[in-house]
């Protein structure tokens, strides 16, 4: 990963991290991530291209149709697990792995913890080419089998918060 | 050549571009229907009586649920992001184009707004190309009664305070020389710098007053013949010229937007042969949302100061 963030990431950290309450204020979430896509759009086209990319592939796995995001952004929800991951307008896809798959993943440093919630069972994953968009399916695919193994493990526990 | 059993190529597929045109001028339609309706609605119930209350098109809300119903007459041609960011372009393109020439909306705020326009159609029609990809033929109205409470709710937050934006200038120069500059001036030689007064922004020229006392006229001349008339409120020589706005420009850049209602001049003696020149305005915006549009009003408030200012720091310093 790189260690300078754009600057576009630095806003949207900034506004996740210090502006959370925005979040419950009906359609900004919305806006927000109209604004950063607009802003990907003219300053990182390729980002772009591979969200296309990836949301054509995500609807080729089974069960899986697209949802606006809660908070902003393209969701990739499955029928009978719920929600796999979500990809913000700036390319970022953030995916619900399991605790010890996302520690393991990023531990091999491909992907970071997520950007909220950085010891969760969530992880970050850049898109900036369609090269990516490859390895964006493996985590949904991932996702898939690890919300299935957890339902089918532990569906008495609360879930966890999504993030 | 049997046609009946010649598969033909859907309307959609032939005609996708009138699709997307039908989308668009179909989307800014529904925002101009929306807008007027509820200027209709204002008229109807005086304002002291609570119609502003009662419903003021949210600026979000409309042009939002304009992009979604644009997102609705696209949901067959199954738009891409890219398509959808096209699509948004495009209709934010057609409704400037459309309040130009029948709102007779002035260019400059028709450039200040449309970035936030595009941004806020841009949200509606990413909402709806994901809402309508599921079922075409599904049309959500769990939205509607969310943009009616919004659209309710979202005038309890306005409030038309008069707001004030000053700028500082130092001056190698006294106090004896700045102040005959700027109690009137002659036409500003140096051409405008600042890249609206470039593209037709009318920007300040000359000043003239009748007289160095308080109830005295003075005429603040813009470019394009725009007339600003003034009336002194209070003149300390050396010190402070204080003036009302009484008259602004019938100009579609202000018109119904923003009421400048005073403008003031000091000088502060800074004992080193220098004198601060501050320069303030103040002004009630009319227009939502506030933080965006103060945003603009101070940017282009600071380049009038600047423009005045740095011409009476020119002739001042010359004169000493």
């Amino acid at each position: 990963m790189s260690g300078s963030r754009a600057f576009d990431a630095r806003v949207f950290l900034w506004v996740v991290r210090h502006g959370r309450r925005l979040a419950r204020i009906p359609t900004f979430p919305y806006l927000f991530d109209a604004l950063l896509l607009a802003w990907t759009s003219l300053t990182r086209p390729s980002r772009v291209a591979a969200m296309e990319l990836l949301e054509e592939k995500a609807l080729q796995i089974d069960g899986v149709t697209l949802r606006t995001h809660r908070f902003g952004g393209i969701e990739f929800h499955h029928e009978t697990r719920g929600e796999l991951g979500h990809v913000h307008g700036h390319g970022l896809l953030d995916v619900r792995l399991t605790r010890k798959l996302a520690g393991e993943l990023i531990e091999k440093g491909r992907v970071r913890g997520h950007h909220v919630f950085p010891a969760s069972r969530w992880i970050s994953f850049q898109l900036e080419k369609k090269e990516d968009v490859s390895y964006a399916i493996q985590l949904l695919e991932l996702a898939r089998q690890a919300v299935r193994r957890e339902c089918a493990a532990a569906s008495h526990f609360p879930r966890e918060r999504s993030a | 050549m049997n046609n009946e059993n010649t598969p033909s190529r859907p309307f959609i597929q032939r005609k996708r571009w009138l699709r997307w045109l039908a989308g668009m001028i179909v989307g800014n339609l529904t925002i101009a229907i929306l807008y007027y309706g509820t200027g209709l609605l204002l008229r109807a119930i005086p304002y002291e009586s609570g119609g502003d209350l009662i419903l003021w098109p949210s600026f979000f809300l409309v042009p939002m649920f304009g992009g979604l119903v644009a997102s609705y007459i696209w949901r067959r041609l199954n738009p891409r992001i890219s398509g959808t960011i096209g699509g948004a372009v495009g209709t934010t393109l057609l409704g400037i184009v459309g309040a130009a020439i029948v709102f007779k909306e002035g260019i400059i705020c028709l450039i200040i707004f449309s970035p936030l326009l595009l941004v806020v159609i841009l949200a509606g029609t990413l909402i709806g190309r994901i809402w309508f990809k599921g079922d075409p033929t599904l049309l959500r109205c769990s939205v509607l009664p969310l943009l009616a409470v919004m659209a309710i709710g979202e005038p309890l937050t306005r409030t038309n305070q008069p707001r004030v934006v000053t700028d500082e200038l130092v001056i190698h120069a006294s106090s004896a020389k700045i102040w005959p500059e700027l109690t009137a001036f002659p036409t500003i030689p140096e051409p405008p710098a600042f890249w609206l007064f470039r593209i037709g922004l009318p920007y300040p020229q000359s000043t003239t007053n009748v007289g160095d006392f308080v109830g005295a006229d003075r005429r603040c001349i813009f470019s394009g013949g725009a007339v600003f008339k003034e009336t002194i409120a209070e003149f300390v020589p050396r010190v402070k010229l204080t003036f009302d706005i009484v008259q602004i420009p019938k100009d579609p850049e202000l018109m119904g937007h923003l009421s400048p209602t005073r403008g003031e001049f000091r000088l502060r003696d800074n004992g080193d042969g220098t004198c601060t020149l501050i320069g303030s305005t103040w002004y009630t915006l009319h227009v939502r949302p506030l933080w965006y549009f103060d945003w603009w009003t101070q940017y282009i408030f600071r380049a009038v100061h600047l423009r005045v200012m740095e011409d009476i720091r020119r002739r001042a310093e010359a004169a000493s």
